[in-house]
């Protein structure tokens, strides 16, 4: 556990930094006894994970840190072999059903009704479900999630879901009806400067308030991202400085470079140049949406304001046709164009406007 | 009607009829095609005599047999009910050419007598009928039979082989010995004899109506028909045009009764079988083409016909000939020259030509199938041909090739050589395909002297080398099941007909159908098809068949039919959309009939139809979307406020949308939608310069990328450790944590021996180690192609955060990784002895160093094998002093064992060897003597000296 984000890990619903209220409701929900299926959603580095592993803590005691990872091999009805890694304590189990991408319904059927179907022995000891806890549920397909839902009514009395996603709008209605929903927000800027400063005291170094804000803004208020990125600075200079330059992610600047490329000039040969460089951000990974939303926000602040609504509009347009599609890049090439010609058009407007 | 053609031709005016094809043939190579053709009129003869057969045994039937059998044979009963009945039979079979001629002038009928008379000497004999004008009763069959033995001994000499000249009949006797007889004239005189006897001897009235007045209409018939047949040649020699030609204007011209018939015939058959070529001459086909194919089968000459081949060189007169032929060839010069090398080679050692099999190719309606079919018949071929609509799966395709190649109809019909056509070969499975290319190159077991001696003997064994010319015939020469046969073949690709040829023909088609028709039309309705005869004539039928007898440009343009459903390679497609298509001759037709408005207008309609039908045909849409996509940006585009642009990727995004309706809603009805894409890109983005397009791989790079990608990040995860593992999940790795964690991991660290690092370096050191071990990390040593060793990180996920066009990110020095490789692997060795320990401490009873790896695995190992040793010496103690005890665990029984066994040593009862397990139990030391093993002085030593 060298990494600080591993190592100052909050454990308990107790040590946790920040949304202490919501810290406290969470345990009352354990200690009344009846706990309800669990919704867990909120941004990327809010800290969800944290949280529900400190609930599980609190239902269980320390038995649920013993993590093991299990390779499990489910074979579909079209006796097509599913291969997929899941985490398991002895009181829970965590999968990633998108892993095993479209087969991701039969996960569902086999793997978690096995699981819900035992009961568990000792049942005075301890509590009478175990808990299955679901990732990236907004990744599930819809077939899925309507396999999901008649496990949740059907196995209720051995087993308890928790859902964890980044948003609610994939997750059918069904399910979110059927789950508590908890918000998990981000930390605000001060909560992420004083959970730096909290590390860096612990760790026995000096962060300057100022640089600890900056990464604060810089990560975009993701805690995993701060820390990393603290971290990192501590690796780069020790003796931090205030202005010390911060590292960033790769994708973030490549990203900034396409947005100043698409500024800069607008014609196809550009546009094919954007192309390239979109086809490279996708193939890191880098998923199509936080490539169009990056793209947003770089534009919105180089263009003038009365395009602003435009750019925003088109961006949403473009974004929900994203959604809907299967190949990002046409819609993201098509959101360029457009913008390209909208700035196009602005700016000889304006050049025209300064002439006559 | 052909046959008799080619009869006439042999008797008397060959040379005349066919004088200008006897010198492509000769420009060719020898040819006598004489006793072939005589050979396929007797088939046909024989099929009358048939006729009689049945008349005279199934006497009701008499008429309707006859007249069936006499369809066929040209038949014509002078009778006016039978007529009545021909003609009802005619509306149901084919019947090309028969006809009633008016009464001949006596010129003419003497002419025919003349012609008759040489007609009748080159019959066999066993048809008096047609030999003989005068009537005398037939039963036939009888007649063969006990002919048959009569010429088997009249002639004086038996051939074993066919005669070179003059005609010869075929006898195989019952033990499958063949001889071959020749004819002579005078048998022709004996034979009425034998039937005159027995025709006094039939005055039975077995038949209703006397077989003498059957013989006669039937002679009567016959004279008509050679009448008939000498006045249209008689015609035929004074015009000096094409036969087929004249059939059909003797058809026109002959009475008004039968006026409809020709036509009703022609109705029910398909124009492109009437107007089918007969001939060499007739082909339309690209003479370069067709001589290339014909000289290759000549080259087959020796090996099948026994001809030795002429070696002469082209006489100059000849190449002229050719070569004016295809002025428009010149540019492919080198090319055919190639070809013609080909044909010049050096036949090999069975006297096969080098390239055993022809490969013809080309677009469907060139006329592929039938210049293989009349290049056969024309260099004295029977032809055999396997096409798609039979089964060709491999035993069945090698049965049929065996039996095509190596056997030879025995009954007398075709005794020409077979050449076996298989045609749409590029359908067929790769099975099949490579058992004819097996069959090519089989070598003879027993090569030599005899394939030259005889090869119509050779071919009867099994497993002999191919013997016979194959011809195969293709649309698409890139399919990768002829891959292999397209070395072995000779290849001849098809040039597109000429335009004018093609006109011309279907002028001369429409002139006799009577249709009217300018060449302007023809042409348009040519350009239309890309000349593709059979889709050309097809569509003349149609118009025809609905009356329609006047064929302008209007009717051309406006129909939809003629268009075939053409398979285009792909660039060709992406080529037609981004280009505009030029301004043709055609379309100032259209200016001429229309408003030149208008006429822009159904232009552009017309564009659209163009490639939405284009585009619906190709049927691999993805690919042709992802094309546009590649290539549409590179295009000279005229778009400076990118409206255009905008409008082609909204289409594109419109497509993605409704392709990704398609295929997870399964709502297929959507995907007539999908071919308004290329439209759309062609009128937007169409050019008039030709367009430079790239196959796209974008997308495929892109695939490929990202699953690099993946895998990377796969391996990474797999061997994270669970407490690690549940945090971090691919998104976020790639996302949050990579990047700065690969920034993590390159702290400065001096590059000098561990050891002198202070105590702040060592533990930033066993940090790092352990973010390395965390994250699965670890440094592998690697060979670059310039031969210097790097330590890259395993797995490589510097790949997955690396983007091009960003500035390199610090590297750790060579030997700062190499020291982290290191350490990563004594830390990791170091954990997993620390979870053995763990897992079962009691086997280890020394602490081991921790600095050290190797070593205390080697000493838990010992001390385990001695352990074991002493454990069975003791067992063995055990259990020879068990009586006195019951069994406990084995630690403890030594001990107990101890005291009661001094007991019984005392009583001189337990064995030595008791005594040394009770020994070895209770002390500490322990030796062992290797029996046989002495490189050292021999000495007893008892173990009681060692206590």
């Amino acid at each position: 556990m060298s990494l600080w984000v591993d190592k100052y890990r909050p454990t308990s619903l107790a040590k946790l930094d920040y949304h202490k209220e919501q810290a406290n409701q969470l345990r009352n929900l354990v200690q009344c006894g009846d706990f309800p299926h669990l919704l867990v959603y909120g941004p990327s580095g809010a800290g969800k994970k944290t949280r529900i592993m400190c609930l599980l803590r609190e239902l269980y005691g320390a038995g649920v840190e013993k993590l093991r990872i299990e390779h499990q091999s489910i074979v579909a009805p079209s006796k097509k072999k599913i291969e997929i890694n899941t985490i398991a304590s002895n009181y829970h189990l965590e999968v990633n059903p998108s892993d095993a991408g479209n087969s991701d319904r039969v996960v569902i059927q086999e793997l978690i009704k096995t699981v819900a179907q035992s009961q568990q022995i000792q049942s005075s000891t301890q509590r009478e479900f175990k808990v299955v806890l679901l990732t990236e549920v907004d990744r599930l397909t819809k077939d899925a999630q309507h396999a999901l839902r008649r496990t949740m009514e059907k196995y209720m009395a051995t087993c308890r879901l928790i859902l964890c996603c980044n948003s609610t709008s994939k997750v059918i209605s069904p399910i979110r009806s059927r789950c508590l929903a908890v918000r998990v927000p981000l930390p605000s800027t001060e909560e992420v400067c004083s959970v730096l400063m909290g590390v860096c005291k612990k760790e026995g170094l000096l962060l300057p308030a100022e640089l600890a804000r900056q990464i604060a803004e810089k990560s975009g208020r993701n805690l995993r991202k701060a820390l990393l990125m603290c971290e990192a600075c501590r690796v780069q200079q020790y003796p931090f400085s205030a202005d010390q330059n911060i590292p960033e992610t790769d994708w973030e600047v490549y990203l900034r470079e396409t947005a100043n490329a698409i500024i800069n000039q607008q014609s196809p040969q550009r546009l094919l140049e954007v192309r390239a460089r979109l086809y490279e951000l996708l193939t890191h990974c880098i998923p199509a949406e936080i490539i169009m939303k990056g793209l947003v926000t770089e534009l919105l602040s180089n263009c003038d304001g009365h395009l602003k609504p435009d750019v925003a509009q088109m961006a949403a347009y473009y974004e929900h046709r994203l959604q809907l599609g299967s190949k990002a890049i046409y819609h993201l090439e098509a959101f360029v164009a457009k913008f390209m010609a909208i700035y196009k058009k602005f700016m000889e407007d304006g050049l025209d406007n300064f002439m006559f | 009607m052909d046959e008799y053609d080619e009869m006439y031709g042999i008797e008397d005016d060959f040379e005349r009829q066919f004088a200008d094809e006897l010198e492509v043939m000769a420009e060719m190579e020898r040819e006598s095609p004489v006793n072939v053709k005589v050979s396929e009129f007797r088939a046909k003869k024989q099929t009358f005599e048939e006729a009689l057969t049945s008349a005279d045994s199934a006497l009701p039937d008499t008429d309707t047999a006859a007249a069936q059998e006499r369809e066929e044979d040209e038949a014509l009963t002078p009778k006016a009910k039978r007529r009545k009945q021909d003609v009802a039979k005619k509306l149901h079979f084919e019947a090309t050419g028969d006809d009633i001629t008016p009464p001949s002038s006596p010129e003419t009928c003497q002419r025919s007598e003349r012609t008759r008379s040489g007609f009748s000497l080159s019959l066999s004999p066993d048809r008096p009928v047609a030999a003989e004008p005068v009537s005398v009763l037939d039963i036939s069959g009888l007649a063969v039979l006990q002919e048959s033995p009569k010429r088997a001994t009249a002639p004086r000499h038996v051939l074993k082989r066919p005669p070179a000249s003059g005609d010869f009949i075929t006898v195989t006797d019952c033990m499958g010995n063949r001889v071959y007889l020749r004819k002579t004239q005078e048998q022709d005189e004996q034979t009425p004899d034998p039937r005159f006897f027995r025709n006094s001897q039939s005055a039975l009235g077995l038949l209703a109506v006397p077989i003498e007045v059957l013989k006669e209409q039937v002679s009567e018939r016959r004279h008509r028909q050679l009448v008939e047949e000498s006045q249209r040649l008689t015609e035929l020699l004074n015009s000096g045009v094409d036969p087929e030609l004249l059939v059909d204007g003797v058809i026109e011209d002959t009475e008004d009764e039968n006026m409809n018939t020709p036509d009703e015939s022609s109705a029910s058959r398909l124009w492109v079988d009437c107007f089918a070529p007969q001939h060499y001459m007739e082909l339309l086909s690209d003479d370069f083409t067709n001589r290339c194919l014909l000289k290759w089968l000549k080259l087959w000459d020796w090996v099948v016909f026994g001809r030795e081949r002429k070696s002469r060189p082209p006489t100059a007169e000849s190449r002229t000939s050719s070569t004016s032929t295809q002025n428009q060839n010149q540019r492919f010069k080198t090319k055919s020259q190639i070809t013609e090398e080909i044909l010049e080679a050096e036949l090999d050692q069975y006297k096969r030509p080098k390239l055993k099999v022809a490969l013809l190719s080309g677009p469907p309606g060139l006329g592929k199938t039938t210049l293989a079919h009349i290049i056969a018949k024309h260099a004295g071929y029977n032809v055999v041909e396997i096409n798609a609509s039979d089964d060709r799966s491999a035993e069945l395709f090698q049965k049929r090739i065996d039996t095509a190649t190596q056997m030879k109809s025995v009954l007398g019909a075709n005794e020409k050589p077979n050449c076996l056509i298989i045609d749409e070969i590029d359908g067929a499975p790769a099975a099949a395909i490579s058992v004819l290319l097996a069959t090519l190159n089989r070598k003879d077991s027993r090569e030599g002297e005899e394939s030259t001696s005889n090869p119509l003997k050779k071919k009867k064994k099994k497993e002999t080398v191919l013997l016979r010319p194959i011809i195969c015939i293709c649309n698409d020469l890139y399919t990768p099941a002829l891959r292999p046969l397209r070395q072995h073949a000779f290849l001849l690709t098809f040039p597109p007909t000429q335009q004018s040829r093609l006109t011309q023909r279907l002028a001369e088609i429409t002139r006799r159908q009577g249709m009217k028709a300018d060449t302007g039309s023809l042409m348009a309705l040519c350009e239309k098809t890309d000349n593709d005869i059979r889709a050309c004539i097809n569509t003349l039928q149609f118009l025809h068949g609905r009356g329609q007898r006047q064929l302008d440009q209007r009717v051309v343009n406006s129909m939809s039919i003629g268009l075939k459903d053409q398979n285009k390679g792909l660039f060709s497609v992406w080529q037609e959309i981004f280009q505009l298509p030029r301004s043709k001759r055609k379309r100032f037709g259209g200016d001429t009939l229309g408003g030149g408005e208008e006429a822009g207008l159904k232009d552009g309609s017309q564009r659209l139809q163009h490639i939405l039908h284009l585009a619906s045909s190709t049927g691999e849409h993805e690919k042709l979307t992802q094309g546009l996509y590649d290539n549409f940006l590179s295009m000279k585009l005229k778009d400076p406020s990118m409206a255009n642009v905008c409008s082609g990727l909204d289409w594109l995004s419109f497509s993605d949308l409704v392709n990704e309706c398609v295929l997870h809603g399964q709502n297929y009805s959507l995907m007539r939608y999908l071919p308004f894409l290329p439209a759309a890109f062609h009128h937007l983005f169409a050019t008039n310069s030709v367009p430079r397009i790239s196959y796209p791989n974008s997308h495929y790079e892109g695939l490929m990328k990202t699953q690099h990608t993946k895998n990377a990040l796969v391996a990474m995860l797999a061997e994270i450790p669970p407490s690690v593992r549940s945090r971090v999940c691919q998104n976020n790795l790639c996302l949050d944590v990579l990047s700065l964690l690969l920034e993590l991991i390159c702290p400065k660290l001096r590059p000098v021996n561990p050891q002198l690092y202070s105590t702040r370096e060592k533990q930033q050191l066993c940090e790092l180690i352990d973010t390395m071990i965390n994250y699965n990390l670890t440094y592998r040593q690697e060979r670059t192609p310039e031969g210097q060793y790097t330590y890259i990180l395993e797995p490589n996920v510097e790949d997955v955060v690396r983007f091009t066009g960003l500035p390199p990110r610090r590297q750790l020095t060579y030997q700062v990784k190499q020291l982290i490789a290191r350490e990563t692997e004594l830390e990791r060795m170091r954990r997993v002895e620390r979870a053995q320990q763990k897992h079962n401490p009691q086997k280890t009873e020394t602490v081991q160093e921790v600095k050290e790896v190797k070593k205390p695995q080697g000493k838990t190992r010992t001390s385990r094998n001695h352990q074991q040793r002493l454990e069975n010496i003791v067992r063995q103690t055990v259990v020879e002093s068990k009586p006195e005890m019951d069994f406990f665990g084995r630690a403890v029984v030594p001990k107990e064992k101890a005291a009661a066994s001094t007991a019984t040593d005392e009583d001189g009862k337990s064995s030595v060897g008791a005594q040394i397990g009770k020994a070895v139990g209770n002390s500490d030391v322990w030796f062992r003597f290797n029996e046989g093993v002495s490189n050292a002085v021999r000495r007893n030593v008892y173990i009681r000296e060692l206590l």
